[in-house]
C-alpha cells in the first residue's frame, strides 16, 4: 500500500513538474578583478532582467580571475556537472576551449535570435580577432582592453620633453626623468614576471607581431629579437629601467601613482585604478614603435562564451542574455565604471558616454590607441607555447642568454610543442 | 574470543573504505592513465591512446621536468632541515619560563592559522622591488642588489622558502615544545652530571628522547612541502623561466592549464613514488628504532 | 639555574624573533586601514597619513565573508568529528589486536598519508560528481573523513598503553567500546589535540580542493573566497583591499587563539605526542 501511494505521488509530481514549466535557469561565471564596481553593478543588470523575462533565473557565479573559471568550466564538464551557461573567459583560449569541445559555437543563435546579424556586426573588428575559428563564431567580446604607455605628463611638461614618438626618443625621455639611478624614480617599467603581452607592443612596433596564426610563431624573426634588444637597451644604454625581471604587474601601476616611475607599459584595464590614485596629469597613448611616428599596441581580454552541455532553451536564453548585457548603453555604462574600451561601435556613440570622454580625456586616448593593435598571442596549446616564450623572454632579460640565442631557443621548442596541432 | 575475529576488520573498515574510495581508486585510475596519450585540446588525442611508458620517457628527456624536479629537490633539502633546526632551537627558547612567554609563542606560533593564500599575499608586498619592506630592511644592512626576489632567477626559489618556512616553523615549533616537555627530566640531570652540555647534550641525549616527535615533525614537514603550493599561485607562478615550479604545481600546470592528461597521471605517478621513497623509508628507520 | 645575563639574551633574542615574525602580520593591519587613495612608496609603506575603513567596507562588499565563514566552519568540523571518530576505531584495532592481514591493511591506510590528496585532485572530482557532492559541503569534506594521518598518530599513542592493562580490562567483563572510551582515550588526550589542531590547520587553509570542488558561494570556504582578493586580473595590485580581505578572515580565529591560548597550549602540551 505504501509504495502505491508513494508512485502514485511520484507520478503527480511529475506530471506537475511538466505542465507547471519552470524557469529556465542559465548563469553566468565572471572573474572579478578586485577593484571593480562590476560585481554590484552585473548583480542589477541579471536582476532587471529576471523581472522582464520572468521565465528565466540567471545566477552569477562570480570566481578570481580567468584561470579560476576555465578550471571551474573544466572540471564542471569533465566531471559531468552543469558548467555555468556563459563564461568570460580570456579570448585567445578560444582554440585550447573548441578542441577539448567545451564549449559551443554560437552560429546557431545568431541566426536565429532577432537581429543577431547585426548584433554581431556591431563589435569593433580589432577585439573579433579572437572570436571565430574553423569557420564558425565561439565567443563575443566582453571586457576587453589593450596594452598602452602611460606617463606622467607633469614631469615631461616640467622636463619640457613632449610624448615620445619612437623608441629612441622613448630611451631618451625615460634616461631624462630617471633620477638617481632609479632609487628616486625611474624614467619607464615594462611588467616582466608574464612578460610576452607587454612585450608584444614593442615587436609589432619593430614591425612584426610575435605569431601569425594558431600554429605559427615568430619568435626568432629579427624584428622580435631587436624587440628584446630594445628592452635591454632601455636598462643598459639608457639605465632608465631596472635590469632584468624586475618591475611586476602590481608594483608598477603603484609606482608609477605614486610619481616613482615616469612612465610604464600596461593595460588600459587599469586606467580607472591609476587616475584614482595618481596626483598628477596621467597621459595615455600607444606605445611608441621603433620608426619615428609608428605606433603599436595589443588587445587582450576576455570573451563571452557559451559552454558546451546544455539544452536548447537554455542556449537560446543565454543568448538573449548575452545581448542584453551587451547592450549599447550597459557597455558604455561598463566601460565608465572600469576603464575598459567599450567594445561596441554603437555603445561609443551614446550620448552618456561622448560626456564621460570629455570629462576624462585618457579614455578616449586609449580608445585610440586601439587603432594601433594588433592580436594577443593566441596559438594552439596555448599554455604550453606562453610557457616556453616567457621562459626565454625572461632568460633574454636576465641576460642568462643573449636575445638571440633565448629567441632560437623559443623558436624551436614552440614549433615542437605545436607539431600535434598541425 | 570469536567476535575479535571480525570486530577488528569492523574497526578498521570505516577508514579503510574511504581510503580506498579516495586514494587507492584514483590511484589505479593515474596508474593505468600514465601508460596512454591523452590531450583534450589536441582533437586526435581526445580518446586515450596506448603510449606505453612513453609519457616517463618524454618527461625524462624534458629539461622542463628535469627543472621542476631540481628546484623540488632544493626546495625540500633546504627548507625541511631548516624548518627542524630552527623550530627545536625556538622549542628551546620557549619552553624555560620566561616573562612573556604567551606573547612570544605566539608570535611564533600566529601565522599557521593564516592561510597559505593569506601568507603568501603578505609577503608578495614585502618582496615587491623598490618600496617592499624586505628590500628596505636589506637595504639597511648594505644589500643593494636585486630587487625583485621573486623575479630573479635564482632568488625566486628561495623567496618561495623564506614564505614556507614563515608559515610552518611555529606549528613544528609546538610539537618540539611538546616533546621536551614530556621528555624523562632525571635522564637529562643524569647526562648533565655526567658533563654532557651543549651540542653534545642536544644530539646525544635530547634528540633521542624526543625520536617520535622528530619522525612526526619531519613526515608532516616533508608532505606539507609537497603538498602545497598555494604561494606558486600568489607569488612566483613557477617563474622567472620556470625556475621556482614545483612538482605539484607543475602537476596542476600540465593537467588544467594544458589539458594533457596522460602526462599529469605520469607526473602524479612519479610525484607518489618520490613521496612513498621518502616516507617508508623514514618510517622503518624509525620502526626499527623503536625495536 | 641560569644565570640573570643568561635570561636577558634570551629575552632580548626572543624579542627580537618576535618582531620579525609579527612584521607581516603587523603591515597587513596597517595596510588594511589605509585609505585607498594613498599610493604605497618608499618610506611610507606602514603609515598612511589617516586611517580609514573603506577597504573592510569594499571587501565585505565584494564577497559573502559571513557565510564563507559558516562554510568553513562545517567544513573543518565535519572532518574533524569524522577523523576523530574513524582514526580512534582504527587505531585501537592496529593497536589491541591482532588479526590476519593487519600490517598489509596497515600499510594500505599508511599510503594516503604519503600521498597527498590534492596530487589525486582529478579522479577525486569525478568520484565527488558520481556521488552528486559537487558543489556541497560534504562534497569538499568526504574524501578527508577516514585518515592515515590520524590512524597513525594515534595508533603510536595507544601502543604505548600496557597490552595487561587491555587485558585486564577484558576479563573484568569490560566492552570493548568501553575499554576504548574508558582507558584508551582518556591516555590519548595530547595525541588528539594534536591532531584536532593539525586537521584544523590544514583543512582551514586547504585551497586547490575546495576552489575545484565548488563554484557557488553557498559552498566556498573561506580561501577559495580570499581568490577573489589574490587575483589581480588585469588590475595592479590593491594592497590595502588584500590586507582588509586576509583581516577578516584571519581575525576571528586570532581572536580565538588569543583566548584560548593558555588553555590549549598548556592542554595540549601536558605530556607531548607519546
Amino acid at each position: 500500500m505504501k509504495r502505491l501511494a508513494i508512485v502514485c505521488s511520484l507520478l503527480i509530481l511529475g506530471f506537475a513538474a511538466v505542465f507547471a514549466a519552470p524557469p529556465v535557469e542559465i548563469s553566468l561565471a565572471y572573474p572579478v578583478a578586485v577593484d571593480a564596481p562590476i560585481t554590484a553593478m552585473l548583480k542589477g543588470w541579471a536582476q532587471d532582467y529576471m523581472t522582464q523575462n520572468p521565465g528565466v533565473k540567471v545566477t552569477l557565479v562570480f570566481s578570481g580571475g580567468y584561470p579560476d573559471v576555465k578550471t571551474a568550466v573544466q572540471t564542471a564538464i569533465q566531471g559531468g556537472a552543469k558548467a555555468p551557461t556563459l563564461a568570460v573567459m580570456l579570448a585567445t583560449d578560444v582554440y585550447d576551449l573548441v578542441n577539448a569541445k567545451y564549449v559551443d559555437s554560437l552560429d546557431a543563435l545568431v541566426a536565429q535570435a532577432p537581429g543577431g546579424q547585426a548584433f554581431v556586426k556591431d563589435f569593433l573588428p580589432a577585439y573579433m580577432g579572437n572570436s571565430t575559428y574553423k569557420g564558425k563564431l565561439w565567443s563575443l567580446p566582453f571586457q576587453r582592453s589593450a596594452v598602452v604607455l602611460y606617463y606622467n605628463a607633469d614631469l615631461f611638461a616640467a622636463a619640457k620633453l613632449q610624448p615620445p614618438k619612437s623608441w629612441d626618443e622613448m630611451g631618451r625621455d625615460a634616461q631624462a626623468l630617471t633620477v638617481d639611478g632609479g632609487k628616486t624614480r625611474w624614467g619607464i617599467e615594462i611588467p616582466t614576471e608574464n612578460p610576452y603581452w607587454t612585450f608584444q607592443p614593442l615587436a609589432i612596433g619593430a614591425g612584426k607581431n610575435v605569431y601569425t596564426d594558431d600554429v605559427t610563431v615568430n619568435f626568432n624573426a629579427p624584428e622580435v629579437i631587436d624587440a628584446v634588444q630594445f628592452y635591454l637597451d632601455l636598462s643598459q644604454k639608457y639605465k632608465a629601467t631596472p635590469a632584468g625581471v624586475q618591475s611586476s604587474w602590481g608594483s608598477s601601476t603603484q609606482n608609477f601613482a605614486a610619481g616613482k616611475t615616469a612612465m610604464i607599459i600596461h593595460t588600459t584595464g587599469s586606467l580607472a585604478g591609476i587616475l584614482k590614485s595618481a596626483q598628477f596629469k596621467v597621459g595615455v597613448m600607444a606605445v611608441p614603435g621603433r620608426k619615428a611616428g609608428s605606433l603599436a599596441s595589443v588587445t587582450g581580454g576576455g570573451n563571452l562564451y557559451l559552454t558546451a552541455g546544455h539544452s536548447p532553451e537554455e542556449q537560446k536564453a543565454a543568448f538573449a542574455f548575452a545581448q542584453f548585457l551587451l547592450d549599447p548603453a550597459r557597455v558604455a555604462q561598463f566601460s565608465q565604471a572600469t576603464g575598459y574600451i567599450p567594445n561596441r561601435l554603437s555603445a561609443g556613440k551614446t550620448a552618456a558616454f561622448k560626456a564621460w570622454l570629455d570629462k576624462v580625456p585618457q579614455a578616449a586616448d586609449a580608445v585610440a590607441a586601439l587603432a594601433a593593435a594588433q592580436p594577443e598571442l593566441a596559438t594552439q596549446n596555448l599554455n604550453g607555447v606562453k610557457t616556453i616564450f616567457n621562459k626565454y623572454l625572461q632568460s633574454a632579460f636576465n641576460g642568462s642568454q643573449s636575445p638571440k640565442e633565448a629567441m632560437d631557443a623559443a623558436q624551436k621548442e614552440s614549433d615542437k610543442a605545436l607539431d600535434d596541432y598541425r | 574470543m570469536r567476535r575479535h575475529r571480525v570486530l577488528p576488520y569492523l574497526l578498521v573498515a570505516p577508514t579503510l573504505c574511504f581510503v580506498a574510495v579516495f586514494t587507492l581508486l584514483p590511484l589505479g585510475e593515474v596508474l593505468v592513465g600514465s601508460l596512454f596519450k591523452q590531450k583534450l585540446n589536441i582533437p586526435k588525442y581526445q580518446h586515450p591512446v596506448f603510449n606505453g611508458l612513453g609519457t616517463f620517457a618524454d618527461l625524462f628527456g624534458d629539461p622542463d621536468f628535469l627543472q621542476v624536479l631540481a628546484n623540488t629537490g632544493i626546495y625540500v633539502l633546504v627548507l625541511i632541515p631548516l624548518l627542524l633546526i630552527v623550530a627545536l632551537g625556538l622549542a628551546f627558547l620557549v619552553e624555560a619560563k620566561l616573562k612573556g612567554l604567551a606573547f612570544f609563542r605566539l608570535s611564533i606560533f600566529h601565522p599557521t592559522v593564516l592561510p597559505m593564500v593569506s601568507a603568501a599575499t603578505v609577503w608578495m608586498f614585502f618582496l615587491t622591488p623598490g618600496y617592499g619592506l624586505w628590500n628596505q630592511a636589506l637595504r639597511i644592512l648594505g644589500y643593494t642588489g636585486p630587487q625583485n626576489w621573486v623575479g630573479n632567477p635564482s632568488l625566486a626559489l628561495f623567496s618561495l622558502i623564506l614564505v614556507a618556512f614563515w608559515k610552518n616553523v611555529g606549528f613544528l615549533m609546538l610539537f618540539f615544545l611538546a616533546g621536551l616537555q614530556g621528555m624523562d627530566r632525571s635522564v637529562v640531570e643524569a647526562a648533565r652530571l655526567d658533563g654532557a652540555a651543549g651540542l653534545r647534550m642536544v644530539t646525544r641525549v635530547i634528540l633521542p628522547l624526543i625520536r617520535r616527535q622528530t619522525l612526526f615533525v619531519t613526515t608532516i614537514a616533508f608532505i606539507s612541502a609537497f603538498q602545497t603550493v598555494d604561494h606558486l599561485f600568489v607569488l612566483t607562478q613557477g617563474g622567472p623561466s620556470g625556475r621556482s615550479t614545483l612538482l605539484l604545481y607543475y602537476l596542476w600546470e600540465v593537467r588544467f592549464d594544458r589539458m594533457d592528461i596522460g602526462r599529469a597521471d605520469a607526473v602524479t605517478v612519479i610525484m607518489i613514488a618520490v613521496l612513498l621513497a621518502f616516507t617508508i623509508s623514514n618510517f622503518l628507520m624509525s620502526e626499527r628504532n623503536e625495536k | 639555574m641560569k644565570s640573570n645575563a643568561a635570561t636577558l639574551v634570551r629575552f632580548a633574542f626572543l624579542c627580537l624573533i618576535a618582531f620579525l615574525m609579527f612584521t607581516p602580520i603587523a603591515w597587513a593591519l596597517a595596510a588594511s586601514f589605509r585609505p585607498p587613495t594613498v599610493p604605497f612608496a618608499l618610506g611610507n609603506v606602514f603609515f598612511a597619513p589617516s586611517l580609514s575603513l573603506e577597504n573592510y567596507a569594499k571587501a565585505l562588499s565584494l564577497a559573502p565573508f559571513g557565510r564563507y565563514y559558516v562554510n568553513t566552519f562545517w567544513q573543518v568540523g565535519a572532518i574533524i568529528a569524522a577523523q576523530l571518530v574513524t582514526g580512534s576505531l582504527a587505531a585501537f584495532a592496529f593497536a589491541r589486536y591482532r588479526f590476519a592481514g593487519d600490517r598489509l591493511l596497515f600499510t594500505i591506510i599508511l599510503l594516503q598519508m604519503m600521498i597527498p590528496t590534492a596530487a589525486l585532485l582529478v579522479p577525486n572530482f569525478s568520484t565527488i560528481r558520481f556521488l552528486g557532492l559537487y558543489d556541497t559541503i560534504p562534497g569538499i569534506a568526504l574524501p578527508f573523513f577516514g585518515s592515515a594521518f590520524a590512524t597513525f598518530l594515534l595508533r603510536q599513542s595507544f601502543l604505548s598503553i600496557p597490552r595487561d592493562l587491555g587485558d585486564a580490562a577484558a576479563i573484568d567483563g569490560c566492552r570493548w567500546d568501553q575499554e576504548l572510551r574508558f582507558i584508551f582515550l582518556p591516555t590519548a588526550k595530547s595525541s588528539l589535540a594534536a591532531l584536532v589542531l593539525s586537521a584544523l590547520s590544514f583543512h582551514w587553509n586547504d585551497f586547490l580542493w575546495p576552489l575545484v570542488i565548488t563554484q557557488s558561494d553557498t559552498a566556498r570556504p573561506l580561501t577559495a573566497g580570499l581568490v577573489r582578493f589574490t587575483q589581480m586580473g588585469e588590475i595592479g595590485a590593491q594592497w590595502g583591499l588584500l590586507s582588509a580581505a586576509t583581516m577578516i578572515v584571519t581575525l576571528p580565529l586570532f581572536v580565538v587563539f588569543l583566548v584560548f591560548q593558555k588553555q590549549f597550549v598548556r592542554g595540549y602540551l601536558s605530556s607531548g605526542i607519546k
